[in-house]
């Protein structure tokens, strides 16, 4: 309610403002010439100036000042040409005052109900530190700025970094994860985080580092089955089905019957046992996303839409800075995991828009581009 | 609420830049002074309600309000208090928001000082003001609102673009848009004039101080971009004809080509149809710089706008306005009667001569920025016009203009006296050769062209100073009087020699760097040295560091000269960690006016690391000059006869002095 009576107020003194000078009695018009000899004598004094103090010679000043005065005249010759025009009717300024009334609340209302929030409140960030709620946004922000404050509290790192991954911001969650195993000791539960951040950083891909990290949950747990799972499908993506399939088997056996990840992982096995071309060719629609669901036991839809949200941001911040090698690669790469091709074949040409076949990274673009089977479509001759 | 108050001021700002589009204009028309004077309490009312929006919208930056979607993508809580106010306008709808925030408080400056104006000219000039104003206000709301809301508002911002965090960034947009903006009152006297259908020396005075104002705050925002990216982006590189840097180039050609004939026009009511047609021609490569910046279209450095949507509708406000100002002016300027005749050889011949290089420069700018722009909207053909094209063309055309410089202050109006104005020069031209002659001594063996170059600049810079020696009489008559006499010459004439010096200094800025610079790209190992300048640098080692929200590397040189050490140079690459985004730290050292520029490159697998180390001779000169000649133009801005014109003599202390100088 106090928002609007002080939009009110504030067209309102607008208005006022506006409409004063119509409410007056004009003062008649001064000629419209009388300007222009003001100018004029101010350019004849310069001339004089300059003659006395001997800037110009006698003659030039003659010459000028002849000039000077012809312009003065047409100005004072055009001056009383004009009738000096009385004070105007006020049906004018009635139109005008009108106008003014009706215009500015019509046209301010009209566009700010149409683009605005009206009722939504400031929110300054110390007021929401303050006041947190269920606000999950601030909790995160004030674990923060506690931890900011406190870098070694590896207990923070420990419970913040699932709270990213839930959140979406994997490349916190990842930090966060590598600060809690530092700090505090790793644990297969730790390890597995961290490695699966990694993984969903990279879209959906079982890189070298996440395999390190998850050799050593092994180590420490030989019988984790998140940790097991992940190294397999690194087996199955770098192409040794057999191992994979080994790998995949052995899991399947260790786990309970009930196990709400036994059907993906069977899943699994009877692609493999069926022989199917090898990995990056011709993958099962989003076997990652749904892995990784298994595996976290979380809600597969989640995380599919979670997965691609990431890779469609990193699209997007390709697109407002194309100048990011590392980007496009891990585009590419994402989008064929996802079984995007069409999308990977898109990422490559643009890549090449930013990186020109002829340079290195070109051509490692290039290269990538044949490792996975997608071709730049003539882009490559 | 206060966010909801501020986007509710924007979009009566608006409201009230309609009235004031109309109802002046319907008062200039009828004669009608109460519909006029509207114009004047408009201006201020749009002022005052955009600068409170613009206000708003700082203070929600400053208290980290993420529920406005604008600061959550471009401010983070934990940046310093500068960057987050300078992120206000480090994107592009709050830079369009600052964009109008500068046009209104220009319209408001022409209501306050503009006393000395016919009223129905400065109706007529405001309502103009006005109809750019409602349709960038327009724009705003309709495709880039700063005042957008985002809920469940986030919990932390995604940072502002590092490239951008900088102090540089915090002055460079406004007083670039200072410039850019500036112009459009020069546009809106035009268009004036054009409606009133009238046109004389007087309307030239009035224009001049507005001119000299935008062309003295957009040299600056030029040679603060410059430096910017000079020492920000590590390329060691002070002008890359970049778009987005020839989109304000551009306006300050054919600003500075104004400025020119204006003159001419106000001494001798010559060049009428000329002088209108540049100041329409400047503002609307202002507006063209805007729209290449803002729409997106180019990708370069400056390029953070993506959605095509806001491209066309500045599109729209590019033809409406252009389009419209150029029919107007084929409609109205056969109307004008030409004005004094004059010889070729003579003050105005020489600033015909400004103009035709000046317009010819601009163009052939105008050709390397747009075509490949057109050539890649065609054929889908994606080529670069780069310095090589530049210099060719626009190098050449500036080397007849820059030997003309001298000249033209030392021409008299109406026929001049060439060999006697040469003979006065000759002493300028002999210091000049003399001063190149030295430099090339103790360069030892830069190219001959170089030397010319140099010699070219000392010409300028002592020509513009013989200007005021002869004026003064200095070494003719009696020291006190010369005294008297210099003291009593008119500011315009010491802003003019300032201007004409500072080009010189430039000029020599460029040539030192462009001829004498040293490039050394070498793979160094702590302990390793490379020499440059005269100097030596001792490659120490890199240290790790962690800024408030980046990590860096650092790379640590000793710089010693004949064996003994000189000073230290610290030069970083550094890793912002929100965006994941790497930035160069270059090291730059100052000897007198010259530098030494080190950027860091890639780190090598055996432990070495790429450096490049510059050696910049006199590159200070470059922005110096640009200095000097902003000083000129706050100088002639003073000067008193500018502010003539109101028949009941205002006598009141004018302290932002916008009137005209000569």
């Amino acid at each position: 309610m106090l928002f609007w009576i002080l939009v009110a107020i504030l067209t309102a003194a607008a208005a006022v403002v506006l409409i004063l000078p119509l409410m007056r009695a004009a003062a008649p018009l001064s000629s419209p010439h009388s300007h222009d000899i003001e100018v004029y004598r101010d350019q004849l004094e310069e001339v004089a100036r300059d003659q006395t103090s001997g800037l110009i010679s006698g003659e030039d000043a003659e010459l000028a000042r002849a000039e000077i005065a012809r312009r003065l005249l047409a100005a004072s010759a055009a001056d009383t040409g004009i009738q000096s025009s009385g004070p105007k009717s006020l049906r004018s300024n009635r139109i005008a005052q009108l106008f003014v009334l009706v215009s500015l609340p019509a046209v301010g209302l009209c566009l700010y109900l149409a683009t605005g929030s009206p009722g939504v409140p400031a929110q300054p960030l110390a007021a929401r530190l303050a006041n947190a709620g269920e606000d999950i946004n601030i909790l995160i922000a004030r674990a923060e700025n506690h931890l900011a404050a406190n870098p070694g509290d590896g207990r923070g790192w420990d419970l913040l970094a699932p709270i990213y991954m839930r959140s979406g911001r994997v490349e916190d969650a990842v930090a966060a994860y590598d600060q809690a195993i530092r700090l505090l000791e790793p644990t297969p539960a730790r390890l597995g985080g961290y490695a699966e951040a990694l993984i969903v950083q990279s879209g959906g891909l079982v890189t070298a580092d996440a395999q390190q990290a998850l050799k050593k949950s092994l180590a420490l747990d030989p019988n984790d089955p998140r940790s097991e799972f992940y190294l397999a499908l690194g087996l199955k993506q770098e192409g040794k089905q057999q191992d994979a399939l080994a790998a995949f088997r052995k899991l399947a056996g260790n786990s309970p019957a009930d196990a709400p990840w036994l059907p993906l992982v069977n899943q699994h096995i009877a692609e493999l046992s069926a022989g199917q071309a090898p990995a990056g060719n011709t993958m099962p629609a989003n076997p990652t996303s749904e892995d990784m669901a298994a595996a976290a036991q979380m809600d597969a839809g989640d995380r599919q839409a979670m997965i691609r949200g990431m890779v469609d941001s990193l699209s997007a911040k390709l697109k407002e800075n194309p100048a990011n090698f590392e980007g496009w690669m891990r585009l590419i790469r994402s989008h064929v995991v996802l079984d995007q091709r069409d999308k990977a074949r898109e990422a490559l040409q643009q890549g090449l828009k930013a990186f020109p076949a002829t340079g290195d990274q070109g051509k490692q673009l290039l290269a990538l581009g044949r490792e996975l089977g997608i071709d730049a479509d003539g882009e490559e001759e | 609420m206060i966010i909801e108050l501020g986007h509710y001021a924007l979009v009566l700002a608006l409201a009230t830049a309609l009235v004031q589009a109309i109802v002046p204009i319907a008062g200039a028309r009828r004669g009608d002074r109460a519909l006029m004077e509207l114009a004047s309490s408009a201006a201020l009312v749009c002022a005052l309600l955009v600068a409170f929006s613009f206000a708003v919208l700082t203070f929600a930056y400053v208290t980290s309000d993420f529920s406005v979607r604008n600061v959550w993508e471009n401010s983070h809580s934990l940046k310093p208090l500068i960057y987050k106010i300078s992120g206000v306008w480090g994107n592009h709808e709050g830079s369009m928001l600052l964009w109008l925030l500068i046009l209104v408080f220009f319209s408001a400056l022409v209501a306050l000082f503009g006393r000395n104006l016919p009223e129905t000219l400065k109706a007529t000039v405001l309502a103009v003001q006005a109809w750019i104003a409602a349709a960038f206000a327009l724009f705003i709301l309709l495709t880039s609102n700063p005042f957008a809301r985002l809920i469940p508002a986030p919990g932390e911002g995604k940072d502002l673009n590092p490239v951008l965090q900088d102090v540089g960034l915090a002055i460079h947009p406004p007083l670039l848009y200072l410039g850019y903006v500036g112009f459009s009152v020069c546009f809106s006297f035009a268009i004036a004039a054009l409606i009133e259908g009238r046109i004389d020396a007087a309307w030239a005075r009035w224009v001049r101080p507005w001119t000299l104002a935008a062309w003295t705050f957009l040299t600056a925002g030029i040679a603060m971009g410059s430096y910017w990216a000079y020492y920000e982006l590590g390329w060691g590189g002070w002008w890359f004809w970049d778009p987005v840097e020839n989109a304000s180039f551009m306006p300050w050609l054919a600003g500075t080509a104004l400025l020119h004939s204006a003159l001419v026009m106000e001494k001798r009511e010559a060049l009428k149809i000329w002088t209108v047609l540049l100041a329409i021609m400047t503002f609307s490569l202002s507006l063209l710089g805007t729209f290449l910046v803002r729409s997106g279209v180019l990708t370069s450095v400056h390029a953070f706008a993506t959605d095509p949507t806001r491209g066309i509708f500045i599109l729209a406000i590019l033809v409406v306005f252009i389009g419209g100002a150029f029919s107007l002016f084929a409609l109205r300027a056969s109307r004008l009667k030409s004005g004094g005749l004059f010889a070729p050889i003579s003050r105005e011949g020489a600033l015909v001569l400004n103009n035709l290089i000046l317009t010819t420069a601009t163009a052939t700018v105008l050709t390397g920025t747009l075509y490949p722009l057109v050539l890649e909207a065609l054929t889908g053909e994606k080529i670069s016009v780069g310095a090589p094209f530049f210099n060719m063309t626009f190098g050449l055309l500036m080397l007849p203009l820059l030997c003309a410089v001298p000249f033209g202050p030392l021409l008299a109006w109406k026929r001049g006296d060439f060999t006697g104005v040469a003979q006065r020069l000759f002493v300028a031209a002999a210091v000049g050769l003399v001063v190149a002659a030295v430099y090339y001594y103790v360069m030892n063996g830069g190219p001959v062209l170089a030397l010319l170059g140099i010699a070219l600049g000392v010409f300028l810079i002592v020509g513009a100073l013989t200007d005021l020696v002869l004026r003064s009489g200095i070494g003719k008559v009696a020291g006190s009087i010369a005294w008297k006499r210099l003291s009593g010459l008119p500011r315009s004439a010491f802003g003019t020699a300032l201007a004409h010096a500072g080009l010189g200094v430039t000029l020599i800025g460029i040539v030192a760097v462009t001829a004498f610079e040293t490039e050394t790209v070498v793979e160094m190992k702590p302990g390793m040295t490379v020499d440059a300048g005269g100097y030596t640098l001792r490659f120490d080692g890199m240290r790790q560091g962690r800024g408030p929200n980046y990590t860096e590397e650092t790379g640590h040189f000793t710089v010693s000269r004949g064996g003994v050490a000189v000073t230290e140079i610290w030069s970083s690459k550094r890793l912002y960690t929100a965006r994941r985004m790497p930035t160069t730290e270059a090291g730059i050292r100052t000897f007198g006016l010259s530098q030494l520029y080190v950027s860091l490159g890639d780190p090598m697998t055996d432990g070495g690391i790429v450096v490049r180390v510059w050696w910049k001779p006199l590159i200070l000169c470059i922005w110096g000059g640009a200095l000097i000649m902003m000083a000129g133009g706050i100088v002639s801005l003073s000067d008193r006869r500018l502010r003539v014109g109101a028949p009941t003599r205002a006598k009141r202390p004018a302290r932002l002095a916008l009137g005209a100088a000569e």
